[in-house]
Formats: structure tokens, sequence, C-alpha cells
């Protein structure tokens, strides 16, 4: 049912799958081609039989930016996962585990310290997910997203920062166990 | 590129601060006098230009043509002027790229030479940037060839290969000359073959050497080389150690070989298909790489078919089964998904092989491998929600003594007596599934000798309920709808399984409603809207079926809101209905917003100016973000972040992210979204703000641009065999998106341009003759090239069928009009009376008549729902006659202000030339003039008509009488007797009680 293949732009006018889901953003075209122009390895789809694609990993490879080196927030050299998704009728099926593994092995490639992403505090479907992949809460990022996915009363939301450690990460310097009591401010994260 | 990106440019560090400030500042006045004073001191050519910048930021159009004069004369002159000037006209100059002055011509040059004569400076990197977000490729060719002799041996690597795949786009883009389109060509493909050979014949490459290292690079090779070279070269590469497709599987790399099966697959390669397909899957086993690397389904697949078409098919066929147990065996190390694909592939290759390799009989029970292999897949997959899709395919390649052994031997084994409830719901709803597509598969008919006096349409047997049919068995789809229903009652009567629902992949009342409501959509004899389709819905369709599953679909989106598929079944139901402010209430929580606009919004904003132009115009138009997004994401000439792509070294995304641009810019849903607001905005009398032509969207696209469609069906549910249509062609209000008719749309909307074209007013040129003259013979030759090329898309084979009847007759007319135009204008007075015009106006008026004859309802009888006798007309105006009324409006219009134009030019021509000389024929005005008093005549029924139903829709209670026809005459109505009516009433009702309210179906009302 399902072939792995890296991301093509006209994968673009197959998403509906995916993105008819509330759960699933939509992005400007930029925002995709920027990923696949920069980190087209990263970019990588499940697609079912018709061509439609029924799942997608979005990710790159990056640290904070110079100036910020000596700030306690600088993020050394790691990858990042900006979007996974899986379409409803194909969950359960390792499918969003194996497109998070790829970007693993690419990271493990590539040198990183580790994998990180943001994810709602509320999506306990997605946190639970990462959570049985080794990930865990490195920070609480506070009012990270503009809006409440659940309370519409609620102006604003939180974000786990999570993390894995990957290979060069030897000691797990980049990782801890009290996550969730570390919060910073939107301003605080790259 | 658009003016938002260019900064104002700082000016060199020697100029004073005096001069500095005022330029920061925007003082332009000031700028102009210090740096004209500068020039004559200092004699600096600087100064000269940033006079001339700073002039051109004045109003003024001879100060801006100034500074464009200046850059041409340096282009001309082959002067390379420093980059300092270069960086303050190119500001200087950024409005102007996006009109009339090409980049290429002016600022393109300037920067390649200057990149030519300073290429280590780190600024002919932004010369290379420059000329690219601009795409002038000629220009950036220059720079990477200069970059890349510069750089030969650094371990920068980029360079060289910027210069490969910009030779290699040049080569293929029209901004090359065929002169030169060869040489570049084989300029690519030599230099990659080179560093091709290098690769393959050097132990260890360096980043210092031009061979071939990152998969970015190699995939380039191969892409340049299956565009350029010949097929032998490519597939000897394929086959070569370092550099094939099994080498670069070996280090990880899973592009290549996925890339050249597509390319050998198009070739018909199967033997090498087969060898690749073998080794890939042994290097898994083997353990050379990860086990399931690359165990997709669409390998197994090219694997399994490319086996059945070797020479010694039998051999390969089993080796690929061997292959596949040797994966079964390892099956339970791999995730679910692989396991999955595993499973798919038994089926697959189960159905690929010959007959005579499967022993029919070999299964006890009689049944035959193929039946066996679907049994065991759904007995581990049928409970999820993808279950009925995975096995479809297969499921109708049975034959028909397989299809009653998988109904009635497999699948109520699945489960034991004493399974769990919920499970055999789940299972109850994939048999109505299967079911249902059965009727859709030929193999259940079977042809029946038709004996005098029995009824004609029934021309076969079914062979499931050996009833005499048509082409669709009614009784079993009505059996189905019983069973459906029975379970769907059971469902809700039953605390246990309703509370057991949210732990389910899907609700299986979902499934039941879905399989009720397609197969009363299919007794109502819905047919695919094409052309030969009649243009009143209840012609061909019965009422009452048909409304009744809206009724049930409605329903259960009520239940499961949540559901995309069923919701825009809903969405294209009312939209078919003419319930088009409901169908957007509907459509707006799909939230269809920025990048996948292009693929579903047809699936809403298709010939919707017909339906309801109101919803289009008011004062937040709908279409707005549609058009934003094409001017957003094509605003400049470049795709969209290449200079990301050019310096991350993403070779193979430069190259799709360049076809993908070339697609959008020629994208049907772009010009859909030009032509729908246009013709909502005239159908209102708005003011239609430019010419189409004058959109930057439409810049490049002429007759000869192949406009690509590309809405995306996939979300719609599809219980259909292969055997026929999709649903979605069923509930569509006519053909989709097509080349031919965004053509005639885009040209029809020129022609309406042409005729509504005024001069401005405050225009008095001093020759009025000659302007008059040349205006005469601008029209005609506009005129003539319209309407030759509306009758070469109107005639091309295909066009026909890609078009409602409506529109048809409305392009037609179009077509007609500008032939007929073109006669008038241009015939003499003194010749004899054109009669050439008159057959012309006589189609014209026959096309008309034709329209409103079909269009307006008391031209003919309609047939109607069935309590028609007893409601008014418009009960049964839906919205195939809607978009009917709209094309006649649409088409009453443009014959009457055609006959206007023609008669206004003859007035202006009387008037400005008193001799009359040059007014028109006597005849031709006669003619003009009677044609558009018919066509007004038929503009104002076509108001009175929409007046009218205005008023019948505002009388309230039309929505009972809707339900009436739903359910109503249900006692003497042959429908009651096998109960299917009565069991969507249960069902509806049943469901609705549950929800205690009288929901939504009351909002319908909102007709638009
Ligand atoms: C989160 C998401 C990507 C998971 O994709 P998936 O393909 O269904 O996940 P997998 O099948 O690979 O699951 C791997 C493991 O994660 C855990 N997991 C996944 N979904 C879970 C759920 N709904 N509840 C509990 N655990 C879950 C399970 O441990 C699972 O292993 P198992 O099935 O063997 O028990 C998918 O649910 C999704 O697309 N959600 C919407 C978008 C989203 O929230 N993205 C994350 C934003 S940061």
């Amino acid at each position: 049912m399902a072939n792995f293949r890296r991301f093509r732009p006209d994968d673009l006018n197959k998403l509906s799958k995916c993105n008819l889901d509330p759960f699933t953003e939509t992005y400007e075209l930029g925002f995709y081609l920027q990923y696949y122009a920069k980190w087209p390895s990263l970019f990588q789809v499940a697609e079912d039989q018709h061509g439609n694609i029924i799942g997608y990993i979005m990710g790159k490879l990056e640290s904070s930016p110079d100036v910020y080196r000596f700030s306690e927030h600088y993020l050394p050299w790691h990858a990042h996962i900006t979007a996974v998704t899986v379409a409803p009728e194909a969950r359960r099926l390792g499918i969003g585990k194996l497109l998070t593994e790829q970007l693993e092995v690419a990271a493990d490639a590539n040198d990183a310290w580790f994998v990180d992403l943001f994810v709602r505090v509320t999506n306990y479907k997605a946190i639970t997910f990462y959570k049985n992949m080794g990930y865990s809460v490195f920070r609480v990022v506070k009012d990270y997203y503009g809006e409440h996915s659940t309370d519409p009363s609620l102006s604003s939301e939180d974000a786990y920062d999570m993390r894995k450690p990957m290979k060069r990460d030897v000691k797990k310097e980049h990782v801890r166990d009290d996550g969730e009591k570390h919060e910073v401010d939107p301003s605080d994260v790259w | 590129m658009s003016s938002y990106r260019y900064g104002r440019p700082a000016l060199k560090s020697t100029v004073d601060v005096q001069l500095q400030t005022a330029f920061s500042d925007g003082n332009w006045s000031s700028v102009v006098r210090l740096a004209t004073k500068r020039a004559a001191t200092l004699k600096d050519p600087y100064y000269e230009a940033i006079k001339m910048c700073a002039q051109s930021q004045l109003d003024g159009t001879l100060e801006k043509c100034a500074m464009l004069v200046a850059i041409d004369d340096l282009v001309k002159a082959k002067k390379t002027p420093d980059i300092d000037t270069i960086e303050l006209y190119e500001w200087a100059c950024r409005d102007f790229f996006d009109y009339e002055v090409e980049y290429a011509d002016t600022l393109g040059p300037l920067r390649a030479r200057w990149a030519k004569a300073n290429p280590g400076s780190p600024l002919a990197l932004q010369c290379l940037q420059s000329c690219l977000e601009n795409w002038d490729l000629v220009s950036a060719q220059q720079i990477s060839t200069s970059l890349d002799k510069a750089y030969a041996n650094t371990s920068d690597r980029r360079y060289m290969f910027w210069n490969i795949i910009l030779t290699f786009l040049l080569s293929i883009s029209p901004q090359c000359t065929d002169a030169s389109r060869k040489v570049y060509s084989l300029l690519a493909v030599r230099q990659l073959e080179r560093a091709a050979d290098l690769t393959e014949n050097s132990a260890k490459l360096e980043a210092t050497d031009r061979g071939l290292l990152t998969e970015e690079e190699i995939c380039l090779y191969y892409r340049v080389l299956h565009s350029h070279g010949t097929k032998e070269e490519f597939i000897s590469r394929l086959k070569s150690p370092k550099l094939g497709a099994i080498g670069q599987l070996k280090d990880g790399r899973k592009v290549l070989f996925c890339e050249g099966l597509d390319a050998l697959e198009k070739w018909g390669e199967w033997d090498l298909i087969y060898n690749l397909c073998r080794e890939a899957l042994t290097l898994g086993l083997e353990g050379t790489t990860a086990p399931f690397f690359v165990c997709d389904l669409q390998i197994w697949r090219k694997f399994a078919s490319a086996a059945s078409k070797t020479a010694d098919s039998d051999s390969a066929l089993a080796e690929v089964q061997a292959t596949l147990k040797k994966y079964v065996d390892i099956k339970d190390q791999a995730s679910a998904m692989y396991k999955k694909n595993i499973s798919l592939a038994l089926l697959e290759t189960t159905f690929r092989l010959p007959a005579t390799a499967l022993n029919p009989n070999h299964d006890n029970a009689g049944l035959s491998p193929r039946v066996v292999q679907i049994g065991l897949f759904l007995d581990q997959y049928f409970e999820r929600l993808s279950a009925f899709d995975d096995v479809k395919s297969y499921v109708a390649e049975l034959g028909f003594d397989e299809l009653k052994k998988l109904m009635e031997d497999v699948l109520p084994k699945i489960l034991d007596e004493d399974a769990d409830k919920a499970r055999k719901i789940v299972l109850k709803a994939l048999e109505c599934k299967l079911r249902y597509l059965l009727t859709t598969c030929p193999q259940s008919l079977s042809p029946q000798p038709v004996v005098d006096g029995e009824t004609k349409d029934k021309l076969f047997q079914c062979r499931i309920c050996a009833n005499a049919t048509s082409l669709l068995c009614e009784s079993c789809l009505k059996k189905l709808l019983v069973d459906a229903s029975e379970t769907y009652k059971q469902i809700n009567g039953d605390k246990e399984l309703l509370a057991a629902i949210p732990r389910l992949d899907k609700d299986p009342r979902l499934d039941l409603a879905l399989v009720m409501g397609t197969s009363l959509l299919k007794l109502s004899k819905l047919q695919p809207r094409t052309s030969d389709a009649t243009q009143s819905l209840w012609q061909d369709v019965e009422a009452g079926p048909f409304l009744q599953a809206v009724l049930l679909l409605d329903t259960q989106l009520r239940e499961t809101p949540g559901d995309t598929e069923l919701r825009l079944l809903l969405v294209q139901l009312y939209l078919l209905l003419g319930c088009v402010s409901y169908a957007y209430q509907l459509w707006t929580p799909l939230d269809v917003k920025r990048t996948i606009q292009d693929s579903l919004s047809p699936l809403f904003f298709d010939r919707i100016s017909t339906l309801s132009p109101g919803l289009i115009q008011g004062p937040r138009p709908l279409m707005g973000p549609l058009r934003n997004f094409y001017e957003h994401s094509l605003r400049d000439k470049s795709p969209v972040r290449i200079w990301d792509a050019f310096s991350a070294g993403s070779y193979t995304s430069i190259l799709d992210m360049t076809e993908f641009d070339g697609n959008l810019r020629r994208s049907c849903t772009m010009m859909m979204t030009l032509v729908e607001e246009r013709r909502a905005t005239r159908c209102y009398g708005g003011k239609i703000d430019c010419e189409i032509e004058e959109y930057i969207l439409t810049e490049n696209i002429n007759d000869d641009t192949n406009l690509v469609g590309k809405t995306d069906y996939g979300p719609f549910p599809n219980l259909e065999s292969v055997h026929g249509p999709s649903i979605h062609e069923y509930l569509r209000l006519g053909p989709g998106l097509s080349n031919e008719r965004s053509h005639l749309g885009f040209l029809s909307e020129q022609y309406l341009d042409l005729l509504s074209y005024k001069p401005p007013k405050d225009y008095k040129p001093a020759n009025a003759s000659a302007v008059a003259l040349r205006d005469r013979e601008y029209t005609l030759e506009t005129l003539t090239r319209l309407s030759s090329s509306m009758t070469t898309f109107l005639h091309a084979p295909t066009t026909p069928s890609l078009l409602t009847p409506a529109e048809h007759t409305y392009y037609t007319t179009l077509s007609l009009l500008s032939a007929a135009l073109l006669i008038a204008l241009s015939t003499p007075r003194s010749d004899p009376s054109p009669k050439t015009l008159s057959m012309v106006t006589k189609s014209i008026k026959t096309a008309l008549t034709t329209l409103r004859t079909t269009a307006l309802p008391h031209h003919h009888p309609r047939p109607g729902p069935k309590p028609s006798s007893s409601s008014p007309a418009w009960t049964s105006y839906t919205g195939t006659e809607t978009h009917a009324l709209a094309c006649l409006h649409a088409t009453a219009t443009a014959i009457k202000h055609s006959a206007a134009f023609v008669l206004t030019f003859h007035d202006r021509e009387l008037a400005r030339d008193r001799s009359g000389r040059s007014g028109l024929h006597r005849d031709v005005l006669a003619e003009m003039k009677a044609l558009g008093e018919v066509a007004g005549k038929s503009a104002a029924e076509v108001k009175g008509w929409i007046q009218k139903l205005k008023e019948g829709l505002a009388e309230g209670g039309w929505l009972d009488r809707v339900l009436d026809l739903v359910f109503g005459d249900q006692n003497d109505d042959q429908d009651g007797e096998d109960g299917v009516a009565r069991a969507v009433e249960e069902v509806v009702a049943g469901e609705r009680a549950r929800r205690s309210g009288r929901g939504g179906w009351w909002r319908v009302g909102g007709r638009a």
C-alpha cells in the first residue's frame, strides 16, 4: 500500500489525504519548497497505490545563528523535525515511525547532536508517539502557538520542545530528565 | 523580482556625507542637485548614475526612460560599469522587470560582464544570484562558466555543477536560441560523461576532483542523460558497478534506483527491471542494505510484472515467489507497514502468475489461489480503514465463480460465530462495500437473449440475483440498501456497539451510509455529466432516490462531521442541486488554503459563476485567496526558492522546482480563477479592473501553451470498480478542467475585452483619422486571431467531450460572433450585401434558440420530480439548469454587446467622417441590429425568470415539498414495495431522533 520516497514538488497536488485533516497545517508554497531546496533528503513521503500522499516528514539540519553562540539557549548542530503527518487512514501502521527513523539516520549521517521538534502540549497522541521512539521533553516553550487547538477561549498554547540524542552525543549531554520544569519564552527559541 | 526584495543599495563609502544622507532619506531632488554638482567637479561617472537613479524616483516617465536608455547604451557599447553602478541601476529599475523591460536585455548582460572580469570577487556570486532570481538563464550560465574557471580546483564543487546545470537548463529553455540549443545540450552531457568516467575509473575521489561524488550530482547526471543522451548510454551506466543503481543502493542511496526503474518502464526494458529488482531485494536479505529498504509496493509490482514479461516468465515468476517467500520468513522483524506491503506483494504476485501456473482447484474447499490469497489478506486486515481500497482492484479482477466463492465462502468465515460484536459489524460493512463493488463489475452480468416483446433496456441477466437487468442490477442494489440499513439500525439500537465505535478505525455507519448513498444515486440513474448529458438534471435522474441519497448522507455527516470523503461528496451533490450557499457552508471547514488550492479549489469553484455569481462577488470575494496564491507564488520570474536550491547544491530539486513552476504558470485552476471572477463580476454589471491579457499571470500564455489540470480527486470515496467511471465523474456539473476549456475561457474573455474597450476619455489625438484607421486595423487583427483560435480549439476532436452542452453553445456562439464582426467591419459599403454574414448570424440565432429551449423551462415540458404537477416549476430547478441558464444569459449578452459594438463603431465613424465613407454597410447594420434585438429579448427573458425563481424561493415551504418528494408517495410508488424508501427513512429518522433535532437539512434552503 505504501511507497517511501523522497518528496517531489508535484506531490503538493496530492496532499489532500493528509492536509484536509484538521491536525495538519497547510503552509505557503515557499515554505515547502524551501525545505525541498535546502534539505531534499530530509523531506520524505509515503504514497499509496494511487499516488496520494499518505504521510510525510519535513526536516532540516542547522545550528543556532552564530551571534547566539554564547547564549544559554544556543543550539549546536542538530536536525529538526518541522512537520510529520500521516493520513488518518494510514495511521498506526508504523509510517510515522519509519519516516522519523529515516530522518534520524540522516541526522546521524550528518553528525548531528540530536533531533528536536515542537509539539502542542495537548497533542497527546503525537507526544506518546515521540516518547515511544525515545524522545523526551527538553523544555517547555510558553505560548509558542498563537491559538489553542481545543479551547477557543484561550489565545495561546504551550509547546514541548522534545529531543532525542543522536550517536554523536555519547554522553547524552543534550537531553535531560526534568525538561518539563524548564520553561522558556518563544523569543528564546529559533 | 519585485521591489519588496530590493533594499535601497548603499552608496560607495567615498561618497560625501551630505549626498549619502540625502540618498538614504530618499530626498531625491537634493540627490539630483548634489550628484549633478559632484559629477561636474569629480568627473566620476558614478555620480551620473546616482543622479539618474534619483531622477527615476521622481515622478515622470521621461526620467525613468533616461535611465533605461543609459543602461541600453552600456549594453550595446559592450561596456562594463562598476558593480556599485550596476546595483544602483538594478535597484532603480526594479519595478520595470514586471513589465516590458527584460532583465536578460539589460542588467543581466552587465552583471555577466562584470562577473567575467571579476570572477574571484565574492560579488560575482551575487551577480549569479541576481540573474537567477530574475530567471535570466543566458547571463546566469555565462557567470557560472566564469566562476567554474576561477574555482576549478577548489573543494567547493558547486561551481562546476552550477555551470553544468545552468547549461542544461538553458538547453531546455525558450530563452535559448535554436542555433545554440544543440551546443548547450552536448556541452552538458559531455561534461557529465567525463565526470562519470572519472568516478568509475578512480579508486577514490577527493572533493577537488571533477568527478561525480554526491547523490545529487549523480542523479543530475542521469537526468541530463535521460533528456539528452541515448537510451543505450543510460542503460549501460545504470548497470555499471559504482554509478549503477545497485552500486548506489549499496551506499544507501535509493533515489537513482527508483528513477532508473521509472525510465526503464517507459522504455519497456523488462529484463533489466526484473534483474535490478531481484538484486535490490536480495541486498536487503543479505544485510547489505537495511532489510526492507526497497520493500515498497511499487518495487514488488514492478518486479512481478517485469517477471511476467520476460522471455522465461515461468522461472522468473518462480524466482519472484521465492524471493517473496524469504521476505515472508523475516516478516516478523518488519514494521506493520512493511508487513502489509509484503502481504500485498503476495496478492500482487498471485494475480500476475499465468493461469497455468495456478492450480485452479488446489484448495480442498474448491477455492482458487487468488481467492485464497484475498481471504488471507482480509483475515489480517479487514478491520483497517484501507482494507477495501487495498483489495478492490484484485476483487474486480476475479471471475464470477471466484467472486461468488469469496462472498459466500470466504468472507463469512473470517470471524467465528462468537467473535466480538463490533468486529462483526466492521466485517459486515466491508461486505456491503464489496457487494456494491460487484454491481459495478461486468463479470456479474451475462448477456441475455432478447425475446420479442421484452423490454429492450434489460439486455443482461444478473448472475447474482438471476434477474433481467440493464448494465446496473437494480434489484441487487435495492437488496443491498435494505441490508445495509438493517445493519445501520442494528448499530444504533445497540448501546454496546455504539460504545465500541470510538475504538474502531472508522465508524462502520459511515461506510454503510456511503454504500446506501451511492446505491441510491445509481438507482436514481445519475450518469457522469459528459457532453451528451441533458441540461435538466431531472430529465435523466429520478428525484426520489437522488434526494434520499442527499438526505441520508447529510444526516450521516452530522454524525461524523470530521469525515472528509463524505463532506466532499455532499459538497458536490449540493452544487449539482444548485444549493450553493449550503454547499459552501460544507466546503469551508475543509480549510482549503494556500498551497493545496491549486489542486483542490476546482472541486468547489469550477463553474461557480454559472451557479452563484453572487457568492463570489460579495464584499469579501471568495476567490481572493486563490488569486493571491497565484500572484504571490508566481510574482517572481524565477521558481520560488530557487536560489536556496542552488546554494545548497540540490540539483534534482532545481530541476523539479523549475518544472513545477512551469506547470503552475500554466495551471488550469489559475485560468479558472481569473475567468470565473470576471464572469461573476460581469453578471453583476460590475467593473472588470483590467483586460485578461494584462494580468501578469497570463503574460506568457498563448494558443500553444498547454494548460495543465492538476485537480486532485484523491479525497473522494470510491466504491466503483475500474471498469466504470469514478464517483466524482458522476457528481460534477460537467467535465473537469482541461487545456481546451481553459483556452476557450481565456479567448472568450479576450473577445469580451475587445467589445468593452473604450479609449481613455481625455485622449484627443491630433490626427483623429489616422488613429481611427489604426484602431480599426487593430480590431480586425484581433478578431481574425480570436476567431481562428476559437475555431481551432472548438474543432479539436476531443473538445465537445470536455464541455457541457451549454458551454459548447456559448463558445460556438462567441467564435461565430468574432467571425460576424470581422465581416461586418471589413465589408466595404459599396460591395453587394455580404451573404456570409447572414449565414453566420443565422447560425448564431439557431444556437441561441437551442440554448433557450433547453434552459428556459416553459419552452419544453419539464419532467421534474414526480409531483411536478402540484408544485411550481422552480422546485425542479437544479444546478444543471442554473448552469445552462447562466450560459444562456452570457450568450445573449455577448450577442447584444457584439451588435452594439458594430452599431457604435458605425456611429463613431459617422461622427468623425461626415462623408460617411468610412461607415459600415447598410445591410450589415440592419443584420446586426436584428441580431441584437433577438438577443436582448432572450436576456430579458432570463432576467424575468430569475426574478420569478427568487420570488418562488422567498415564498418558503419549498423544503417541505422537497421532503414530500423524497418520501411522499411511498405507498403508491413501486419503490415502496421493496422497502428502499422506508429503509432510508428509518435510518434518517432514527438518526435524527437519536440526535433529537431537526438537523441541517432545513438550512439547505439558502439557495443562491
Ligand atoms: C502522530 C502521527 C504522525 C503518528 O503517525 P503514525 O504513522 O500513526 O504512527 P506509527 O504507526 O508510526 O506509531 C508508532 C508508535 O507511536 C505510538 N502512537 C502512534 N499513534 C498513537 C496514538 N494515536 N495513540 C497512542 N500511541 C500512538 C505507538 O506506540 C505506535 O506504535 P504501535 O502502533 O506499535 O503501538 C499521526 O498520528 C499524525 O499524523 N497526527 C496528526 C499530525 C500530528 O499531530 N503531527 C505531529 C505534530 S508535531
